[in-house]
This record gives structure tokens, C-alpha cells and sequence, in this order.
């Protein structure tokens, strides 16, 4: 007579069960993991590729104007994500993170918010020439590099020609 | 006394009900994955009811399909009443991927109360068994204040 499967039976009375202890033992995301964003806004320089590339529309800029310059802040609504890390694939300053947590649980809209806030300077303004001297000024610079252009076109053509 | 066991023993053992409107199967699968011998959330008291007549926890996964939406509030309606109900994965929080879509009627704060929210897109077992932790809380907080 035959009997399936006894070795099996027989070494799996001595084994553990293979039932994992979660609460108690706490557990690591494997490497690679994608769970929650972290976005890390010093890094960030607003070129918006991000939002192009989310599928679900997950991620909201505001921009504000303020004196130091454009105050903006980026919004990741875990909510609303799929986790496929494309916004920080294509990230060009890597600001934008998937970390091995996965315990996302809330009771709240708030609680499912990555938020980044920074401050994107203007480059500084030219200094502005008083009022009369202003269109001699302007021509002034407009005339000069023109002039500096011509004979150096010119010695192209020349170079050409030969 | 009786009525202090019985309750104590709801609190112990909250039954799930698992609606499943038009997800596409990976947060149902994580779902499997928490009740069967892996993450055996029996041990936690954990169970998966057959009838909604008998559960304290729902557990929705999936945007709300226009086929689904009807079958959802009627089925959510025959919950009695200090119920708990639990989203998984990013669908039924805001549509993900599918808002917008003309036979998508989402997202699930429009027909009930959403007490606890697991993010993931699926979550993993371990999320969700830390997500059923928080809904037996507010379970309990709802009994007693009750």
C-alpha cells in the first residue's frame, strides 16, 4: 500500500509553523521596495517632470510669489498613488525618493500627504540705468556685440572660402 | 453579565466582510494572503464573514464600477450599525489610475464614512494587518460610546 505524501507529513510534524509573527516580530520591506515618498525639496529645481510622467495625477504643485522669489511647494497624495516610481526615475536631481516603509495607514486625507516646500530664487536683476541714459544704454550694449559679431562672421567666411 | 462576555468577545473577534467593486485583483489577492496561513490574522481574531448581516469590519477594495455602485450601498446598508469601514490600496481612496473614467463612480467617501485607510497600490500584508489593528480600535470606541 502506498502512502502519498508520509515524508512530507512526517517532517513537517517537526517543523515551525510557517505562520509569521508580524506584530511581534517586526518585519523588513525587501530591497527595492517601493512604499512611502520622501521628497527631499533642497534638491528639487521645479522642472515639473515629474508631474508629466504620474499616471494617477497623484502629485500638485503651487506656486507663490513672494519677494525671495517663487515659493513652491510639491504635494504627493499617497492616496491617490500607484507606487511605480516613475516620477523619481525621471527625476533629473533624484529628489524624489521611494523608501521601505509600507505601514501607510490613516484615518485622515492629511495623513496620506508627502508635502516639500522651497524657494526658487530669481536670477538677480540687471542694474536698472537712470531714466535719460536709458535708451543710449540700451543701444549702446545692443550695437556693441553686433559689431564684435560682424568681423568674426567674417573671418569664418573667409576660412570657408579658402 | 452575559451581555459583558458577548461583548468582550465581538471586541475580540471582529468579523470582516470583503466587497470587492471592479479592483483588479491585487489588493484581494494581499487580502487571501493576510486570512490564510501566512499571516494567519485568525490568530488576531479575524474572519471572514459570509453574510454582510454578520460582519463588524467591511473591507473595500476597488474604484466604485457603475455595474458595482448599486451592489456596494445595498450591500453596505445590511451592515448593522457600529461598523468599521476599511479601504484597501489606492482605488477606493481616490480612484487611482481610473478617475475620470465614465463608468468609474468613486471615490468611496461618497457613499459611507471611511474610518481607516491603508495606502499601497497593493499594500502589503503587513500594512493591512496594521490597518484591521486600527479598525478594531475605532470599533471599540464605537461600542462603548455607544
Amino acid at each position: 500500500m502506498k502512502f502519498p505524501f508520509l515524508k512530507e507529513a512526517i517532517t513537517s510534524l517537526t517543523k515551525k509553523p510557517s505562520t509569521e509573527l508580524y506584530p511581534l516580530v517586526k518585519k523588513e520591506a525587501p530591497e527595492g521596495y517601493r512604499g512611502r515618498i520622501k521628497f527631499h525639496a533642497d534638491k528639487c529645481i521645479n522642472c515639473g517632470m515629474c508631474i508629466r510622467v504620474c499616471a494617477p495625477d497623484a502629485i500638485t504643485r503651487t506656486i507663490e510669489k513672494t519677494e525671495e522669489g517663487d515659493k513652491i511647494t510639491f504635494q504627493f497624495y499617497l492616496g491617490q498613488c500607484t507606487f511605480c516610481q516613475m516620477c523619481a526615475d525621471f527625476c533629473a536631481k533624484k529628489a524624489i525618493e521611494l523608501t521601505k516603509d509600507y505601514s501607510m495607514v490613516g484615518t485622515d486625507e492629511e495623513d496620506f500627504m508627502v508635502r516639500g516646500t522651497f524657494i526658487k530664487k530669481l536670477p538677480p536683476k540687471p542694474p536698472v540705468p537712470p531714466a535719460g541714459a536709458a535708451p543710449a544704454a540700451a543701444k549702446a550694449p545692443a550695437a556693441a556685440p553686433a559689431a564684435t559679431e560682424k568681423p568674426a562672421e567674417k573671418a569664418e567666411d573667409k576660412k570657408e572660402e579658402k | 453579565m452575559f451581555k459583558k462576555l458577548i461583548e468582550k468577545g465581538i471586541e475580540k473577534s471582529p468579523w470582516l466582510l470583503h466587497i470587492n467593486t471592479g479592483s483588479c485583483n491585487g489588493c484581494d489577492i494581499e487580502l487571501v494572503s493576510v486570512i490564510t496561513p501566512r499571516y494567519d490574522a485568525e490568530r488576531m481574531g479575524f474572519k471572514l464573514a459570509g453574510t454582510p448581516r454578520h460582519a463588524d469590519i467591511v473591507v473595500v477594495s476597488g474604484p466604485i464600477t457603475s455595474q458595482s455602485k448599486e451592489r456596494l450601498v445595498r450591500t453596505l446598508a445590511q451592515v448593522p450599525d457600529p461598523k468599521v469601514v476599511v479601504s484597501i490600496g489606492s482605488c477606493p481612496r481616490s480612484c487611482n489610475v481610473f478617475h475620470g473614467s465614465y463608468s468609474v463612480e468613486g471615490p468611496l467617501d461618497r457613499y459611507c464614512d471611511v474610518d481607516v485607510s491603508i495606502a499601497g497600490c497593493p499594500p502589503k500584508p503587513e500594512a493591512i494587518i496594521d490597518g484591521l489593528a486600527k479598525a478594531v480600535e475605532i470599533l471599540k470606541t464605537k461600542r462603548r460610546g455607544k
